[in-house]
């Protein structure tokens, strides 16, 4: 159980002129080793102002971040940038439009210098197998994919630098459900393949329920529950994180007298 | 028996491009009667909102569209309308709310005057007093805190909630027959779409509107719509109650859709094939759905 990256009283305010937003206020958590960390909360919670800390996109306003133990600089190295990688949302805008698959995939082992150059071109294929597409998709373009297969590309992206520790922000929310279905079975299979640590932020409390093991729930900026994801959703301790579950739309009778059950629960106890 | 406020049979759609026409609808039958909340659910792609379009009337002035079988609204076959009629009809009869609220709503015009727009389509000569007194009561329906104030601001002055709200009251404001749902509140935190289904639920139940509630998210259409009708690539799959078809989906494709949804209760991740010859097995219609005028 040790502690992969660690926020310590991490604070991030933005000002506007005279007015100051609080986007991260006061938190600390520990992201182990191995783990499926995620992170939910709905919009405005500071969820993406924390994974973009953890990224050395800005620098928090008050507070410290360690990746194994040791405090990141505001200004990242390179081998910090090469281990701590990011999914995006929206795979269509975030691969590069003019940039054939191969080159995408490419760059990243071309940037920190990753095996002998001869060999990078084979690596891509290798790459492209593992997340299960042909090897042959490199000199595609990105507008000629599906938004699955797309969205595939960009991990495998995110892992060709043999990153250890992946950001996944909401890389599920823009695929159809049986499509998600199979990228979130593609992450659960890398993550125990490579010994993966995620970082899974979203608000899609079913898929959290079925691929973290911890889930950490953010209101306004504050870190208001961390605990193992069982717990979580049976016996969840704050008000909030009650209602976030009791909001979620179910298709089965007993996911539905899960939620009633935990709702009659917030209500004894209001 | 009145005519259903909705019924759709037989409906083809094809696209003519340079590389011959590409078939997105193969004959597509449904209805809604009146004061029903009926579900078209599929995934993307699946011709869920160009049914939708086709309904409004909007595809049929687009050169490339060839649409083929019935549309009737309320007993009248829409193709035997012109395009000025069909537009008289948008806005007063059928109206329809959208995915993302923030962007239908035009930014550089406050609320009010857009309200003012949409009263006038039923009632041109409105006058500016009579329709801000109108809105205010309409937003004051969908629980909107302070109408006047809403009125007066502009859409980017609210959230993502209130403009969707806002969106509800106007699409009900003109007290329309139907009303043409596409995802709406996808975009929404879960909280505030739970909130607006069960705001646009107790509306539409109270002026006995006509729902044709479009959407992927089969949690919401189970909470939402009294039928549902599965479509996958152009064809419908299955149909029935929605109880009885969340609790005994009988097509393949049902039964793989249902299965993808991950579970709050757990259980992992299910593998699924994502394409599967079974998934063009023929439509199962449960009992007592038949469409109207059928045997059966």
């Amino acid at each position: 159980m040790t502690a992969l990256l660690s926020l310590d009283r991490v604070s991030k305010t933005f000002t506007q002129g005279r007015h100051e937003v609080r986007a991260v206020d006061d938190v600390s958590l520990d992201v182990i080793q191995g783990e499926c960390l995620a992170i939910v909360g709905e919009s405005g919670s500071g969820k993406s102002t924390v994974a973009n800390m953890i990224l050395g996109i800005y620098p928090p306003t008050a507070g410290t971040i360690a990746f194994r133990g040791e405090a990141l600089p505001a200004a990242r190295t390179l081998a910090h940038r090469r281990a701590i990688q990011l999914v995006q949302q929206n795979p269509l805008s975030s691969l590069n439009p003019k940039r054939s698959i191969g080159a995408s995939l490419r760059l990243p082992l071309d940037v920190h210098d990753l095996g002998p150059r001869a060999a990078r071109a084979a690596r891509v294929g290798v790459l492209l197998e593992e997340v299960g597409l042909p090897a042959d998709y490199a000199r595609r373009t990105p507008e000629s994919l599906s938004g699955g297969q797309r969205q595939r590309v960009a991990i495998a992206r995110a892992l060709a630098c043999q990153s250890d520790l992946v950001v996944l922000d909401e890389p599920t929310s823009a695929l159809d459900v049986l499509v998600q279905a199979r990228v979130l079975k593609l992450l659960n299979d890398l993550r125990k393949g490579r010994g993966l640590t995620y970082v899974f932020i979203t608000h899609d409390l079913s898929v959290v329920r079925n691929i973290a093991d911890r889930v950490a729930v953010f209101e306004r900026g504050r870190l208001v529950e961390l605990n193992p994801t069982e717990t979580i959703f049976s016996d969840p301790h704050h008000p909030y994180t009650r209602r976030l579950i009791g909001a979620v739309p179910v298709v089965t009778a007993d996911e539905v007298r899960l939620r009633d059950r935990l709702m009659e629960n917030d209500n004894e106890r209001a | 028996m009145t005519a259903p406020t909705l019924a759709i049979r037989d409906l083809t759609l094809g696209f003519r491009g340079w590389a011959g026409q590409v078939d997105v609808l193969h004959g597509i039958s449904l209805h809604i009667m009146k004061g029903e909340r009926v579900a078209l659910v599929g995934e993307s792609g699946s011709g869920k909102s160009v049914t939708a379009r086709i309904v409004l009337g909007l595809l049929q002035q687009l050169k490339t569209a060839r649409i083929g079988g019935l549309v009737a609204f309320e007993g009248q076959d829409l193709s035997t309308l012109s395009a000025r009629q069909r537009h008289a009809l948008r806005g007063t009869r059928m109206s329809m709310i959208f995915q993302d609220p923030t962007s239908s709503l035009n930014p550089v015009y406050r609320i009010g005057s857009q309200f003012h727009e949409v009263l006038k389509r039923a009632e041109p000569g409105i006058s500016a007093a009579d329709a801000r007194r109108k809105a205010q009561a309409a937003l004051a329906d969908v629980a909107i805190p302070d109408p006047a104030r809403a009125l007066d601001s502009y859409s980017f002055q609210l959230s993502g909630g209130m403009n969707q709200r806002v969106m509800i009251a106007m699409a009900l404001a003109n007290e329309p027959s139907l009303l043409i749902a596409d995802e709406p509140g996808t975009a929404l935190d879960v909280t505030v779409q739970a909130q607006t289904l069960s705001l646009m639920r107790a509306l539409v139940e109270k002026h006995h509107t006509s729902v044709l509630f479009i959407s992927h998210n089969l949690g919401v259409v189970r909470e939402f719509a009294d039928r549902v009708y599965v479509i996958y690539k152009g064809r419908i799959v299955e149909h029935g109650r929605s109880a009885d078809l969340f609790a005994d989906p009988r097509h393949p494709y049902t039964r793989a859709l249902l299965s993808a949804v991950p579970r709050i209760t757990g259980g992992g991740i299910p593998e699924i094939d994502d394409v599967s010859e079974s998934y063009f097995a023929p439509m199962v219609v449960h009992e007592g759905c038949g469409e109207p005028g059928e045997v059966g």
